[in-house]
C-alpha cells in the first residue's frame, strides 16, 4: 500500500507538471494580453511599457522555466492584475470554493446515498419510480439557470436569503449569516450534481441485492434488514466512492458557472475573472490548485475503494 | 466498473422482448427522434429567419406572424428555437461523438497493449482528469475562439477522459483471457482481436455512457454560453438564447423558459434513453 | 397593517410635498451606510494600469484632484488647487493649493505631492500610468512654494484643467516616493491607500467588499454618511437583482434592457446622466472602398438610430452628432449635417461611388461584392446593436460579416492589430472639446484614432482649438470642427447613450448631473432620519 501511494503520488506531480506546461503554452497562445495593457485607454507605446513591466516581452520558453523555478520554490509569482502575489489570492478564494464545495458535497452525498439506497430497496415501485425521475429532471436543468430562477425567487420575491456573496457586508461574523449565504449556491450546486450520485447509488445497490452472497447470505435465513446493511451496504459503497471521487472534479467546474451565478469569491470566478483579464500567473495558479486537488482525491479515493472493497488490493 | 464475464451474444428476440418492457425508454426515443427532425426539417415547414432583426417589432407578444413572439431584438422565437436546436443538438451528438472515438481508441489500446503504451496514453488520460473539464474548455475557447467547431472538440476533450477509462477497465479485463490469447496464436492479428472481439463486449457500456454524454455536452454548450463563450450570436444556439434571455427575466421570462425548457426536455431524453439502453443491453438482466 | 400602510403612504406624501425643505436641515443620520456595487476588486491607485471601471468611483472617494467638474456645467470647479491662471502664451499653469487639507494619515498635503504625482508618476513613461498619456503637452511640475504649482507645457493645452479633473487623484508623496514602482505597492493599492478625499478604506475583503469610512477632518466639512460599502458583484442581472431586494443603494446598468424590473418598485428611481460617450461605427480608413466620403455617408443613411435607441436602448440615449457631447453646453454644435434615416439616399449615393446592384442584390463594383468584414466584442450591448446595423446595411445591399470576439480578444484584432473593416464602439471622453487623441493623423497607426483616419485639415483644425487662449477663438474653432467632422465622418456617428444609475430613494444630497461629479461632492450625500 505504502509503495503505490508513493507511485501515484510521484505520477500526480508529472502529472500537474503536464497539465502546467500544456496550459501555460495555451494561455500564451490566445489572442489578447493583460487586460491593463490591452484596452482602448492604451497607446501603442504604453503597451509597449507594459509589456516590458509585465516581462511578456520574453519568448514563452524563458517564461515558462522562470515560473516553474518559483513554483519550485513556493513563489506562484504576482497577478497582472491585481499586484498581489498569486498564493494569497488562491489562498482566500480556495477557502471560499472549499466551504460552498464541501457543503454541496455532503449535502449531495448525504441526500444522494439515501435516495440511491431507498430506490434501490423499493425497486419498480412508486418511491423508486419518484426517485428517479426527479433524478433524471434535475440531472437536465442548467444548473446556472436553475440559479438565477432561484435568485428571482428567494430573494427577489420573496426576501427570505441574500442573493450574493459569502456574507453580508459591515457586519461583524455571525453563523447565522454565513449559513444563510451559503444555502441557496450549495443547494444548487448539490441539486445538480445529485442526480449522478442517486444513479450511481441506487444501480451498485441492486447490482448487489442480485448478487451471488447477498443471495446466498438471504438463503441462510439472516434476517433481511441485517443482510442489508451488513453486506451490501458496504460493497454497494465502491462505486458510490468511484461517483463521489469524479464529482468533485466537476464540483470545481460547476462552482465556475455557479460562483458566477452568486457571486462567490472563489477559485471559479477567480478562473473566469483571470481568463478575461489575460492574467497569466493566476490562470496557472488556478489550474495548478484544481489539478491538485483533484490528484490527492483520486488517489484518495482509490486508498478508500481498497479500505472498503477486500477484493481490490494494490500490491 | 465491475469486469463482466463474457456474455453471450443478445438474441434479437430477446432484445425487442426487453424493449418492450421499456415503455418510457421507447417514448423518449421518439421524442428524441422527432427533435432531431424538427431541427433537420423545421426550416422547410417554418421558412422564417432566425437572423432578421427588427427594431421596430421587439419583444412581441406570441400570435400572428410570430407564433412564440419576438425576442429582444425583433427575431421570431420559433425560428431561433429550430435553428438554435440545430446547432445545440449537433454540438451535443458531434462532440459526443469526438469524445466516444478519442476514448475507444485510447482507452482501448491502453487496455489491450498495457505496458509502455498503457504508461503513456493513462498518464495522458490522468492528465486530462486533473484538469476540472470546465476550466479546460474556458482556456481552449479563449484560446482558439468561439467557432462551433472550437466548441464541439473542446466539449468532447472535456469527456473522453472518462470513456477512456472505461473502456481501458473492459479491454483490460479481457486482455488476460485465455480465448485472446489462443486467437492470436492462430494468427488473428491485435487489430482484428480488438475491434471483432472485445469492442462488441464494451459497446453496452459505450452505448449507455455516450447516449448520457450527449445530454452532459449539450449542459455544456449552455454553461459556456452563460459566461459568453459559447456558440456566438448571429448563431443561435438554445444557450446563448438563454444567455440573451437573462436580461428580460423580469418583463419576459417566457424568452428564457423556451430555451431552458428545450435543453432540460432534449437532455431528459437523452438520459431516459441511456437509462433504458442500460437495463436492455445489460447481458445479466 | 392598515396602519402601517397609511404611514408608508404619508411618508411619501411628506417627502414629495416638503421634499426641497427637507434636504436643506440637517436632519440626517449621521449612521448611514451606503452599499454601492463595483465589478471587481479594485485597485486603490487612480493611476495603477487596470484600475479602470471597477475603481475609478472608489479612487473617487479616497483621492482629491486639483480640479472637479462644477456641479451645474461640468466645467472645472476648484478643488485642492483653489484657482488657476495660464500665462499669456499659453505654456504654463499656476495652481494655487489649498492650505488647509492634511492625508488621511493626518499628514500635510502640500505642492511636494502634486509634483510627485506628475514628475514621477504620471509623466514617466515606463508606468504607463493610466491616461498618462493625456498630459503629452506636459513637461515637468515645478514647486514654487508649499501652495503653489506650475505645470510647465511643451505647446498650448487649453484642456489641462479639463484632463486634472478626470480620475486624477494626487498620490502621498510621504508613503509612495521612496517605492521602486510607486503604482504597484500592494500595501496600499490593495489594503490602506491614503488620499485626501472625505472617505478613507477600512477594510478591503477581496472578491468580497471595500469598506470606507468617513474622514472626519476631511476639508470640505465632515461627510454626512458614516462609510460607503463596495460590495465586489460581477454579475449585471446580480448586481440588479440586490438593488431589488434592498442589499445595494445603487447601481449603474450598462445595459438598458436589465431596467425593466425596476420601473414598478416605488422604493427605486431611475437617474439618467449625460457623460461624454459616444457610440460610433469605424470603418478602416485603410481600406480604399471607406476613403470615398460617399460610401461613409450612405453607410449612415442606411442605419435606422432613432429604432435602435428605442429598441436596444430602450430610448436612454440620442442621435450623435459628433464627438463633443450635448453636456457641453457651450461648445456643442447641433447645427451640422445630419444624416436621417433614408435608405434610397443610401443607395443613390452608393451607386454615385460605382457601386450597383450585383445578381444576388449585393452591391457591386467592378464585379466584387459590398462585404464587409465586422468584428463586435462582447460588451454591454455591442453584440445586439452591431446585429441591427448588419441588417439596416444588409437592406440596402451590403453584406457585413459580423464575427463575435471576447472582450479581450476583440481590443486585440480591432484595436491592437486594427484587423477589421467596421466596427460599432464608443468612446468615453472627459468633456472637453480637444479630440485629438482620436482624430489626429499622428494617432492613426499607434494612438487611439481608431479608424487610422489622416487629414491635415482637421489636425490644424484641432492645434488651433488646443491653442485658443480666449473663450470666443475656442467656441468659433470647434464649430469648424464640429461641422467638419459631421461632413466628413471620420467615424460614423451612432449615439449618446444616457448613463443609467438605479438609485435607492433613501439616499438624498447625491448630484444627478453624472457619476463622477457626484462622487467628488460625496461628503454631501446623507439618509434622512426617518420619523
Amino acid at each position: 500500500m505504502g509503495v503505490f501511494v508513493f507511485r501515484r503520488l510521484l505520477q500526480g506531480i508529472l502529472v500537474l507538471l503536464l497539465v502546467s506546461a500544456f496550459t501555460f503554452f495555451l494561455v500564451n497562445l490566445a489572442p489578447g494580453g493583460p487586460s491593463a495593457a490591452v484596452s482602448l485607454e492604451r497607446t501603442a507605446a504604453e503597451r509597449e511599457a507594459l509589456y516590458r513591466q509585465y516581462g511578456l516581452d520574453k519568448p514563452v520558453a524563458v517564461r515558462y522555466m522562470q515560473w516553474l523555478s518559483g513554483v519550485v520554490r513556493g513563489d506562484l509569482g504576482t497577478s497582472l492584475t491585481q499586484g498581489l502575489p498569486v498564493s494569497g489570492l488562491l489562498w482566500q478564494r480556495l477557502g471560499n470554493t472549499l466551504q460552498l464545495a464541501l457543503t454541496a458535497l455532503v449535502l449531495t452525498a448525504l441526500l444522494g446515498v439515501t435516495l440511491g439506497v431507498v430506490a434501490a430497496v423499493t425497486q419498480n415501485r412508486l418511491p423508486d419510480h419518484l426517485i428517479s425521475s426527479v433524478a433524471t429532471l434535475g440531472m437536465s436543468v442548467p444548473g446556472f439557470w436553475l440559479g438565477i430562477v432561484s435568485i428571482i425567487l428567494f430573494s427577489v420575491k420573496l426576501g427570505w436569503l441574500p442573493s450574493s456573496g459569502v456574507a453580508s457586508v459591515g457586519q461583524s461574523f455571525s453563523l447565522l449569516d454565513r449559513a444563510q449565504h451559503l444555502v441557496m449556491p450549495a443547494s444548487v450546486l448539490a441539486f445538480t450534481l445529485l442526480p449522478n450520485v442517486v444513479r450511481v447509488a441506487r444501480s451498485a445497490m441492486l447490482e448487489v441485492l442480485s448478487s451471488d452472497y447477498v443471495r446466498t447470505a438471504k438463503a441462510k435465513g439472516l434476517p433481511n434488514r441485517a443482510v442489508l446493511l451488513k453486506h451490501t451496504f458496504k460493497n454497494a459503497l465502491v462505486p458510490v466512492i468511484a461517483i463521489l471521487g469524479l464529482i468533485t472534479t466537476v464540483l470545481f467546474s460547476g462552482s465556475v458557472v455557479i460562483e458566477s451565478v452568486f457571486s462567490w469569491p472563489g477559485l471559479g470566478r477567480l478562473a473566469i475573472e483571470a481568463a478575461n483579464g489575460r492574467d497569466y500567473p493566476v490562470i496557472l495558479g488556478v489550474t495548478l490548485v484544481a489539478g491538485t486537488i483533484v490528484v490527492v482525491v483520486n488517489l484518495l479515493v482509490d486508498v478508500l475503494y481498497a479500505a472498503v472493497d477486500p477484493r481490490i488490493s494494490y500490491d | 466498473m465491475t469486469s463482466a464475464v463474457a456474455a453471450p451474444p443478445v438474441r434479437r428476440g430477446r432484445f425487442w422482448r426487453k424493449v418492450r418492457r421499456h415503455p418510457v425508454g421507447v417514448a423518449a426515443f421518439a421524442v428524441l427522434c422527432l427533435l432531431y427532425l424538427t431541427v433537420i426539417a423545421g426550416p422547410l415547414l417554418y421558412p422564417v429567419s432566425p437572423e432578421a432583426t427588427d427594431p421596430l417589432n421587439i419583444l412581441a407578444a406570441p400570435g400572428g406572424a410570430h407564433p412564440l413572439g419576438t425576442d429582444e431584438l425583433g427575431r421570431d422565437i420559433t425560428a431561433r428555437l429550430i435553428y438554435g436546436g440545430r446547432i445545440s443538438l449537433s454540438v451535443g451528438l458531434l462532440s459526443m461523438l469526438v469524445g466516444l472515438t478519442l476514448g475507444l481508441v485510447v482507452g482501448g489500446t491502453a487496455g489491450y497493449f498495457r505496458g509502455r503504451v498503457e504508461g503513456v496514453l493513462m498518464r495522458l488520460v490522468d492528465v486530462f482528469m486533473a484538469i476540472p473539464s470546465f476550466f479546460l474548455l474556458l482556456v481552449i475557447v479563449t484560446v482558439f475562439g468561439s467557432h462551433p467547431l472550437t466548441i464541439i472538440v473542446t466539449v468532447g476533450l472535456g469527456f473522453w477522459a472518462q470513456m477512456a477509462r472505461v473502456v481501458y477497465a473492459e479491454f483490460s479485463s479481457y486482455r488476460g483471457r485465455d480465448f485472446i490469447e489462443a486467437m492470436h496464436s492462430l494468427g488473428a492479428s491485435h487489430l482484428r482481436i480488438m475491434v471483432r472481439h472485445i469492442l462488441p463486449q464494451v459497446v453496452p457500456q459505450a452505448v449507455v455512457l455516450a447516449t448520457l454524454g450527449v445530454g452532459w455536452a449539450i449542459l455544456s454548450e449552455a454553461a459556456l454560453s452563460y459566461i459568453g463563450l459559447g456558440i456566438q450570436p448571429p448563431l443561435a444556439s438554445w444557450g446563448n438564447m438563454l444567455q440573451n434571455a437573462q436580461a428580460y427575466l423580469y418583463v419576459n421570462p417566457m424568452l428564457a423558459i423556451y430555451p431552458g425548457l428545450c435543453i432540460a426536455v432534449a437532455v431528459l431524453v437523452f438520459n431516459l434513453t441511456g437509462n433504458a439502453l442500460r437495463d436492455i443491453l445489460d447481458p445479466r438482466a | 397593517m392598515t396602519r402601517k400602510l397609511y404611514s408608508t403612504v404619508s411618508f411619501f406624501l411628506l417627502m414629495g410635498v416638503f421634499g426641497t425643505a427637507h434636504a436643506q436641515t440637517a436632519d440626517f443620520d449621521p449612521d448611514a451606510t451606503l452599499t454601492l456595487a463595483t465589478n471587481a476588486d479594485p485597485t486603490l491607485n487612480p493611476w495603477t494600469p487596470g484600475a479602470v471601471v471597477e475603481s475609478n468611483l472608489i479612487n473617487t472617494l479616497v483621492f482629491d484632484q486639483l480640479v472637479r467638474y462644477d456641479k451645474e456645467d461640468l466645467t472645472p470647479a476648484p478643488a485642492l488647487a483653489s484657482s488657476w491662471e495660464v500665462a499669456e502664451d499659453g505654456l504654463s499653469w499656476t495652481f494655487t493649493l489649498r492650505d488647509d487639507v492634511t492625508w488621511q494619515d493626518g499628514e500635510p498635503f502640500t505642492a511636494d505631492d502634486v509634483a510627485f504625482t506628475f514628475n514621477d508618476v504620471v509623466l514617466v513613461e515606463e508606468l504607463a500610468a493610466n491616461n498618462g498619456s493625456s498630459f503629452g503637452p506636459v513637461e515637468a511640475v515645478e514647486v514654487i512654494n508649499p501652495t503653489t504649482v506650475r505645470f510647465v507645457l511643451s505647446e498650448p493645452f487649453s484642456s489641462l484643467p479639463y484632463y486634472l479633473a478626470y480620475y486624477a487623484g494626487i498620490l502621498p508623496e510621504h508613503l509612495l516616493g521612496d517605492a521602486e514602482n510607486p503604482l504597484s505597492v500592494a500595501s496600499f493599492n490593495k489594503q490602506t491607500p491614503v488620499g485626501t478625499g472625505a472617505f478613507q478604506v477600512a477594510e478591503f475583503v477581496p472578491g468580497s467588499y471595500v469598506r470606507l469610512e468617513r474622514n472626519p477632518s476631511y476639508w470640505g466639512g465632515e461627510p454626512k454618511v458614516a462609510g460607503v460599502v463596495f460590495s465586489i458583484v460581477p454579475d449585471p442581472n446580480t448586481q440588479l437583482a440586490q438593488v431589488l431586494a434592498g442589499e445595494l443603494d445603487m447601481v449603474t446598468v450598462s445595459d438598458p434592457a436589465l431596467l425593466a424590473g425596476v420601473a414598478n418598485n416605488p422604493n427605486l428611481e431611475i437617474v439618467e446622466q449625460s457623460q461624454n460617450v459616444y457610440y460610433f461605427v469605424a470603418l478602416n480608413q485603410n481600406d480604399p472602398r471607406f476613403q470615398d466620403v460617399r460610401v461613409r455617408q450612405a453607410l449612415l443613411y442606411a442605419i435606422n438610430r432613432p429604432a435602435i435607441i428605442d429598441s436596444v436602448l430602450k430610448g436612454y440615449g440620442e442621435i450623435a452628432t459628433g464627438p463633443i457631447a450635448p453636456l457641453q453646453q457651450a461648445l456643442y454644435e447641433s447645427d451640422v449635417p445630419n444624416y436621417p434615416f433614408d435608405p434610397e439616399k443610401a443607395k443613390e449615393l452608393l451607386a454615385e461611388a460605382g457601386w450597383t446592384p450585383g445578381p444576388d442584390g449585393i452591391l457591386a463594383k467592378d464585379g466584387v461584392p459590398l462585404t464587409i468584414e465586422m468584428p463586435t466584442g462582447q460588451f454591454g450591448y455591442l453584440v445586439p446593436a452591431t446585429l441591427l446595423v448588419q441588417q439596416y446595411w444588409k437592406d440596402i445591399g451590403v453584406q457585413a460579416d459580423v464575427q463575435v470576439l471576447e472582450w479581450n480578444a476583440y481590443i486585440q484584432q480591432m484595436f491592437v492589430n486594427r484587423q477589421y473593416e467596421a466596427t460599432l464602439a464608443w468612446w468615453s471622453t472627459p468633456p472637453t472639446p480637444d479630440v485629438s487623441p482620436y482624430y489626429a493623423s499622428s494617432a492613426a497607426e499607434a494612438g487611439q484614432n481608431i479608424p487610422g483616419y489622416k487629414n491635415a485639415e482637421l489636425d490644424e483644425i484641432m492645434a488651433a482649438g488646443r491653442g485658443a487662449t480666449s473663450e470666443e477663438a475656442q467656441i468659433e474653432t470647434y464649430r469648424e470642427m464640429q461641422e467638419f467632422l459631421a461632413r466628413e465622418l471620420p467615424y460614423l456617428y451612432l449615439w449618446y447613450p444616457d448613463i443609467v444609475t438605479v438609485r435607492n430613494v433613501r439616499i438624498e444630497g447625491m448630484l444627478d448631473i453624472n457619476n463622477p461629479a457626484a462622487f467628488q461632492y460625496a461628503s454631501e450625500w446623507y439618509v434622512a432620519l426617518t420619523p
